[in-house]
């Protein structure tokens, strides 16, 4: 038996991904999470209010969406509804974060795989040419700068930020300043879609060169958007079965009637499944479940996407490109929201403070995040955090499994594995610091 | 991007931590520019750090035995070591202090089979190697970056929060008791304090820009103690700050004492002392924070 380890990097946190070949016979391919973050042992006994605080402390690339959730599952327990201007702010906020996701997935951290470069700051060892790799650079860095700064409009800072609270949000977004950020996404949405052609044609180029999309084997698929509204705010979690028909929709209350989530012997990140089956989280999944994205160059990359691969699409390196029709339904998205009064009526109420148990979900660009929170006389008595990372790890695990076959034959184990290992997890953008929380 | 090979060499070393510090990080971007970007695994395929890096910036606390490895090889191969972050200075959020409960619950969910070993805590750099530059924040900002890698030296930073905070103390507004951690409105251009909530900006190191009191967030104190703070007794920090709400509020020093111990403050408040006479680090001087 020869076990091979593949470090991992352009993802967030520490991982790798272990591969057991005997007689030239794929054994095991497993992913996994080497940290553990424990915060649902450390927030035990905290005063439930300072928790908003402490969570979003999990994870520095997906603060924003744990902070909303936080406060989410605590006006859950206490029983209060923020304003819909809240509500909203809370959406520009959450689309910030999707775009600074997007823009470090695709360019940061997979479009250097398209080039066979190591990082996209030395993409002119490519192809690619030394003018166009300079522009790409700046480009990926100004497009990802929007999403943070949607952030620091709408959360105060950019990571960990601090606006939303229990009850709503602390103040409105001013119209000089969401002018500003108008302008600024007038000016870089056409620099994104163009950025994104450019990912969408290097993407053809690579699957036509490797021959192969990655694995495409119908799977449950899990997402809190609506139909019609691609809503990251979000109410319920919908799941899509491998035949492309919808199973009935169910609230965050009810998760643990769906969804079981295991510990891993090998990995400090669980692993989870949907009613015993594997199931997948992310932009595909998003986007197979999503009719219309509402925003116009959105809907017609959907339109372009569903033409081409199908409805729904299946293939692992789907993933990236629906990321990029997600950059740009994100900016379009933000740009119209800001374009409505956010800066007057009422953004928070008061509250009383009551024991209980709350759940909060929100769409973090991960999939559906939950937190469920457990208060007795006004301490955390327990703290789940439901992570999109760990209901991608069985399929992961499949992908990685697809792709080692097709590398190890009689002729031994390929070189070519260690950067298909590389493309598949990227594909799934997990998040370490998220999945060990 | 210029890559060129005589810019001096640049390496982030990532030890247990959120990535919030990398992501503020790439948020400066004249780093690209300034230095060659030679090992980094959140953004460049690398797995090795190479010998004769210049600077090294390390996130994250120590909380593997792996961790320890690694800093001390990145230490060994490099000429100047910045800690960054609170992680890195004091074990951050996932340190546990006084809480043996939280401990406990975490070394015994901790085990795995094949998988770098777990330590009792998550410890600061320097309680395993020589620090050149500490740059506290949780996250640092862009801004705090970019003066730690061009000319720490000639930094000048504000000395407490209240400083970049524009927020003004009233005499004739004095609180009786503690608003709670967040609620009703926040008035605009007056000191929190006055309005009652416990802000740790009085003794908290400036160079933040004053980022969470401007809007209307208390201090967490993320940034660690202010000079005159260093090296000191364990309490001073804390009679300061008792000292600083006596003399503006009538909140019962009781009331005071009890938040001051509250879980949520003592994620960054309890990290104070690893900057004290007390503590078993070596000496954090003046010259060497940022």
């Amino acid at each position: 038996m020869t076990t091979i380890t593949y470090p991992l990097s352009r993802i967030e946190g520490h991982a790798r991904v272990v591969i057991d070949v005997h007689d030239n016979e794929v054994f095991r391919a497993d992913f996994q999470a080497m940290e553990m973050r424990g915060f649902g042992h450390y927030v035990r006994g905290v005063p439930a209010e300072q928790i908003t605080v402490i969570v979003p402390r999990i994870c520095g690339v997906c603060s924003t969406a744990h902070q909303v959730a936080s406060v989410k599952a605590l006006e859950d327990t206490f029983g209060i509804t923020p304003p819909p201007l809240a509500e909203d702010i809370r959406e520009v906020l959450l689309l910030g974060q999707l775009i600074q996701n997007q823009a470090t997935s695709l360019f940061i951290f997979t479009m250097p795989d398209r080039a066979n470069a190591s990082s996209l700051f030395e993409l002119s060892q490519s192809e690619t040419g030394k003018a166009r790799e300079f522009s790409l650079a700046q480009n990926a860095l100004k497009i990802r700068k929007i999403g943070t700064d949607l952030i620091s409009l709408a959360g105060g800072q950019f990571i960990h930020p601090i606006k939303t609270v229990i009850g709503g949000v602390t103040s409105g977004i001013p119209r000089e300043k969401a002018d500003q950020m108008i302008q600024t996404i007038k000016n870089l949405l056409p620099v994104a879609a163009e950025m994104v052609d450019i990912y969408w044609e290097m993407s053809m180029e690579m699957g036509d060169r490797i021959g192969s999309w990655g694995d495409d084997e119908p799977t449950h698929y899990l997402a809190s958007i609506e139909a019609n509204n691609y809503r990251l705010n979000s109410q319920r979690l919908r799941v899509m079965q491998p035949d492309g028909t919808e199973a009935p929709s169910f609230d965050p209350h009810e998760f643990e009637a769906y969804l079981q989530i295991a510990e891993s012997e090998y990995s400090y990140a669980g692993v989870s499944n949907y009613m015993g089956q594997i199931l997948r989280a992310n932009s595909l999944a998003r986007i197979n479940l999503a009719e219309s994205l509402g925003t116009p160059r959105a809907d017609a990359y959907l339109k372009r996407f569903v033409q081409t691969f199908g409805k729904p699409a299946h293939a692992i390196m789907f993933f990236d490109l629906c990321r990029g029709i997600e950059l740009v339904y994100a900016l379009e998205k933000a740009q119209q929201m800001l374009e409505c009064d956010l800066e007057h009526g009422e953004t928070e109420v008061g509250y009383a403070p009551r024991d209980g148990t709350g759940f909060g979900l929100v769409e973090a660009p991960r999939g559906p995040l939950i937190h469920r929170y457990e208060v007795e006389n006004g301490l955390i008595k327990s703290a789940d955090f439901v992570i999109p990372t760990v209901h991608n790890m069985l399929a992961i695990r499949r992908a990685l499994m697809v792709a080692a076959k097709r590398y190890v034959s009689e002729d031994g184990i390929s070189a070519e594995l260690e950067r298909a290992v590389g493309r598949v997890v990227r594909a799934f953008d997990p998040c370490i610091a998220c999945a060990t929380k | 991007m210029d890559t060129s090979k005589d810019l001096p060499k640049f390496a982030v070393l990532q030890l247990s931590g959120c990535s919030g510090c990398e992501v503020s990080l790439m948020n400066s971007d004249e780093w690209i520019s300034n230095f060659q970007l030679v090992y980094m695994p959140l953004v460049v395929s690398t797995h090795k750090i190479p010998e004769d890096v210049e600077v090294l910036l390390v996130t994250g606390g120590v909380r593997t035995d792996e961790d320890i490895h690694n800093l001390r090889k990145g230490r060994s191969r490099a000429r100047k070591l910045i800690a960054v972050g609170t992680c890195a200075l004091s074990g951050g959020v996932a340190q546990f202090k006084d809480n043996h409960i939280a401990r406990e619950s975490f070394i015994k969910a901790s085990h795995r089979l094949r998988m770098p070993d777990m330590l009792p805590n998550a410890y600061p750099l320097d309680r395993f190697v020589d620090v050149d530059l500490y740059l506290p924040g949780c996250p640092p900002t862009p801004e705090l970056f970019m003066t730690a890698l061009k000319e720490p030296e000639n930094a000048k930073i504000a000395s407490i929060v209240c400083q970049e905070c524009g927020r003004q103390k009233l005499n004739d507004m004095r609180p009786k008791h503690l608003t709670g951690s967040r609620s009703g409105v926040v008035l605009p251009d007056i000191c929190l304090i006055n309005q009652g909530y416990l802000c740790l900006g009085t003794s908290t190191r400036g160079g933040c820009g004053a980022l969470c009191t401007r809007p209307g967030h208390a201090c967490v104190g993320c940034r660690g103690p202010a000079n005159p703070y260093l090296n000191k007794d364990p309490e001073f920090v804390l009679d300061n700050l008792r000292r600083v709400f006596t003399r503006m509020t009538d909140i019962p020093i009781e009331e005071i004492n009890a938040a001051l111990a509250s879980p949520w403050l003592s994620l960054f408040l309890g990290q104070f002392t690893d900057y004290t006479q007390e503590s078993d680090l070596p000496l954090r001087t003046k010259e060497k924070m940022l």
